[in-house]
């Protein structure tokens, strides 16, 4: 009787093991019933694993991050893509958080598996993903197809994609650290404009601070990333370079240098002597914390990434139209510097067709898809020639300061075992910053852990 | 006669054996062959970014003087002894109030059952925003009462965090202990209680005297059970504190697993296996000391 019913009802859908619609008709219900549910299920499986084959010989899979906008830019993207090259492409939506897409990667790359063609990946994971065997390289395909690396940052790609005489990965967009600072604040204390050097910061944060407390009790001079995680090795870095130190010197960690221990102990300061950083900066600081704190207006000066400036200039933020954005102040000893950061395209070693991936790779790396980035997302090209398009320049005013400090921005180490050797960093200074342990022997404690790393991965 | 008897005993143990082997087949497929792969990837190099080779026992030679290891070994161990006793007397007590007939009761056991329910990762989430800094209702009732003049930090601090995760451990698993040891309470006879109160002991006799010893193995095996569970600790730790601060919550099984994400397989796996060890140590210090086999027997 119900087959009766149902065979008058001409169309019906069904969905199929990837989620997808289809409509089946009539007769080919009466041939799925009428069979025997063991021969069904075993065409069942056969259907599941013919199809799964026939999708990755079709198409590229691209795996990308998980934030909202960013999916929204990469789906438009890939459409027109598809449409110009009649490639179709999987985009997968990875988590926003950059271990998980660490380790999502990983499992795929250590197990050889076909899939992901095309990858993005975090800056610092560039030379492990390389040492192992994971990348293809890609000045084979420079040439045949008249593409130049020419306009993308030569410090960048030739010290963190460049391997053995090879490209290996190419910047799709990058991140440094930045001053952010309150306009109408210093002006209203007759300060002509931003500090150039931590002294200054620290003599009109001080005096601000003084100031603004009597309204708002909880307004801190200067907001910056403390807390244990990656970012804590980012503005240790800053901090230190800025009076002449480091993390690395020829090749190796060398974090037993004055230079170090000074700028390490004016960090404990600003929170421990100063008091123009609050207290939770090592426990609670990271991105958001610090932004969202200074897009309340309870901050004068904020260290934070360049994502922080559309997000403090929108409707609804205490602070937009009263900020600006600067270079990092520096020691009197030593340049200012600013942390690199960003994510980096590649292709898979085991990828089925390395030569499609490419095209996709090239389109995406096209400047007109760079420019579309920076207007459409706020994200900061790694090619520098869309940094001078009037169009860029005319809604973001600050490219031609940022296309200069992207020049002298300096990279976290780039070793294999640069996990290891951030968690050591990370771990030490927080309990510096903390009061557990005096800036020298931190330092101290720091390189013979890391020493002992090296020593371990080198053998 | 005899000979017909031996044939059929035989037979029996053939087919007792013949019903066991899928069973046998899944331990071995699923548990032994596992096990085995991780002590065999422990035995060498495996780091994705150097040339694999065969390194003996080197991963567990570094494992002696990996401070960050003996740190993550004593954690867990504390965690493990703190809300495994908190969970149990928890659980007895829920259990014994549970078991009296008391107005609503089949309503309060569902009740009881509800954070069992909850998904781990939502309940240490759930627990996180309890404990926020900025927003947490902790910190709003510290601050009501006047306990406190500025908001605490609870989990910025070593001791802070590992109360919060022994809480929160403790909320989500004593359900567990306490429906156990309840199935276990309904399987003493009551003649026993009846007989007892004819003789005129009082309740904390007959508790120590009657429940507790017919309680033992029921007891032992829920005990086993969370100790085994709180051993590999993970998931809790993971979302709500991850394994901070300063690394001073960072679980053995979130030990290993930062070393499995940072392409190190062979230490890592070493890690893991120190974990598979101590739990089964505790699981045979269970079944030896506690009475268990000659219950079971």
């Amino acid at each position: 009787m119900g087959r009766r019913y149902l065979d008058r009802v001409p169309r019906q859908t069904r969905i199929d093991a990837f989620g997808a619609l289809h409509h089946i008709t009539a007769s080919e219900r009466r041939l799925i019933f009428g069979m025997k549910s063991t021969t069904l299920y075993l065409l069942v499986m056969l259907a599941v694993l013919l199809t799964g084959c026939a999708d990755h010989e079709k198409k590229i899979t691209f795996w990308i991050g998980g934030a909202p906008q960013e999916v929204d830019y990469w789906e438009a993207l890939v459409d027109e893509f598809e449409r110009t090259s009649g490639i179709t492409v999987d985009l997968i939506r990875q988590p926003s958080s950059t271990d998980q897409r660490k380790q999502g990667l990983v499992i795929s790359l250590e197990a050889e598996q076909p899939d992901p063609d095309v990858f993005l990946m975090d800056i610092v994971w560039l030379q492990q993903f390389f040492q192992s065997g994971w990348l293809q390289p890609l000045d084979p395909f420079f040439r045949p197809d008249g593409f130049s690396i020419a306009p993308f940052f030569k410090d960048v790609v030739d010290t963190v994609d460049r391997y053995a005489g090879h490209y290996y990965a190419l910047p799709v967009f990058l991140d440094i650290g930045l001053l952010y600072y309150r306009k109408d604040l210093l002006k209203k204390y007759d300060y002509s404009g931003p500090p150039r050097t931590w002294g200054d910061l620290l003599q009109q944060a001080s005096k601000i601070q003084a100031g603004e407390r009597s309204d708002n009790p909880g307004f801190n001079g200067f907001l910056w990333q403390g807390a244990q995680y990656e970012g804590l090795v980012c503005t240790f870095l800053e901090f230190t370079a800025s009076y002449g130190g480091g993390i690395m010197q020829d090749g190796h960690v060398r974090l037993n240098r004055g230079a170090n221990t000074v700028a390490l102990e004016f960090m404990q300061d600003l929170i421990r002597k100063y008091g123009i950083s609050p207290p939770n900066t090592y426990t609670d600081m990271r991105e958001e914390e610090v932004r969202r704190a200074f897009q309340r207006g309870d901050a004068l000066f904020e260290r934070n990434w360049l994502y922080a400036w559309n997000l403090h200039q929108k409707d609804g933020s205490a602070v937009k139209g009263k900020i600006g954005m600067t270079a990092l102040p520096h020691f009197e000893e030593g340049p200012s510097v600013a942390a690199l950061g960003g994510w980096h395209i590649g292709i898979s070693r085991h990828s089925d067709m390395p030569a499609k991936a490419w095209e996709l790779v090239r389109f995406i790396l096209s400047s007109v898809s760079q420019k579309k980035l920076v207007l459409n997302l706020g994200w900061y090209p790694g090619r520098s020639d869309v940094y001078t398009d009037p169009d860029v320049l005319k809604k973001m005013p600050y490219a031609g300061l940022l296309r200069e400090i992207f020049s002298r921005a300096v990279t976290r180490p780039n070793l294999p075992y640069y996990d290891q050797v951030s968690d050591v960093i990370q771990r030490t200074v927080n309990g510096c910053l903390a009061g557990k342990q005096p800036p020298a022997a931190a330092l101290h404690r720091m390189q013979s852990e890391i020493d002992q790393i090296a020593e371990i991965y080198s053998r | 006669m005899k000979v017909l008897k031996d044939r059929y005993l035989h037979s029996e143990i053939r087919d007792a054996y013949l019903f066991l082997l899928p069973m046998l087949l899944f331990a071995v497929v699923f548990i032994l062959l596992p096990v085995l792969g991780t002590f065999f990837t422990s035995l060498f190099r495996e780091v994705t970014f150097l040339p694999s080779r065969f390194s003996g026992l080197d991963n567990y030679l570094r494992l002696t003087t990996d401070r960050h290891f003996w740190q993550s070994v004593r954690f867990t161990l504390l965690f493990v002894g703190v809300s495994v006793a908190a969970e149990l007397v928890l659980g007895l007590i829920l259990a014994l109030i549970l078991n009296e007939s008391i107005p609503g009761r089949g309503f309060v056991r569902v009740a009881v059952l509800i954070p069992w329910a909850i998904p781990i990762a939502v309940s240490a989430r759930m627990w996180e925003m309890i404990f926020n800094f900025d927003y947490g209702v902790v910190n709003f009732v510290v601050l009501q009462l006047g306990l406190a003049d500025a908001p605490l930090n609870w989990l910025g601090s070593a001791t802070g965090a590992f109360g919060a995760i022994v809480i929160s451990d403790v909320w989500k698993t004593t359900p567990f202990m306490t429906i156990i040891l309840l199935a276990g309470l309904a399987a003493i006879p009551q003649d026993l209680y009846k007989q007892a109160m004819v003789d005129g002991t009082t309740f904390i006799q007959r508790f120590f005297y009657i429940t507790l010893p017919l309680l033992q193995p029921v007891l032992v095996v829920a005990l086993l059970f969370r100790t085994i569970d709180a051993v590999r600790i993970f998931d809790l730790i993971y979302v709500l504190t991850g394994g901070g601060p300063g690394g001073g919550t960072t679980s053995l099984s979130l030990y290993a697993f930062k070393y499995y994400t940072s392409c190190d397989f062979g230490y890592g796996s070493a890690i893991s296996l120190i974990v598979f060890l101590i739990a089964g140590l505790l699981a045979v210090f269970y079944v030896r000391f506690t009475g268990l086999r000659e219950a079971v027997k």
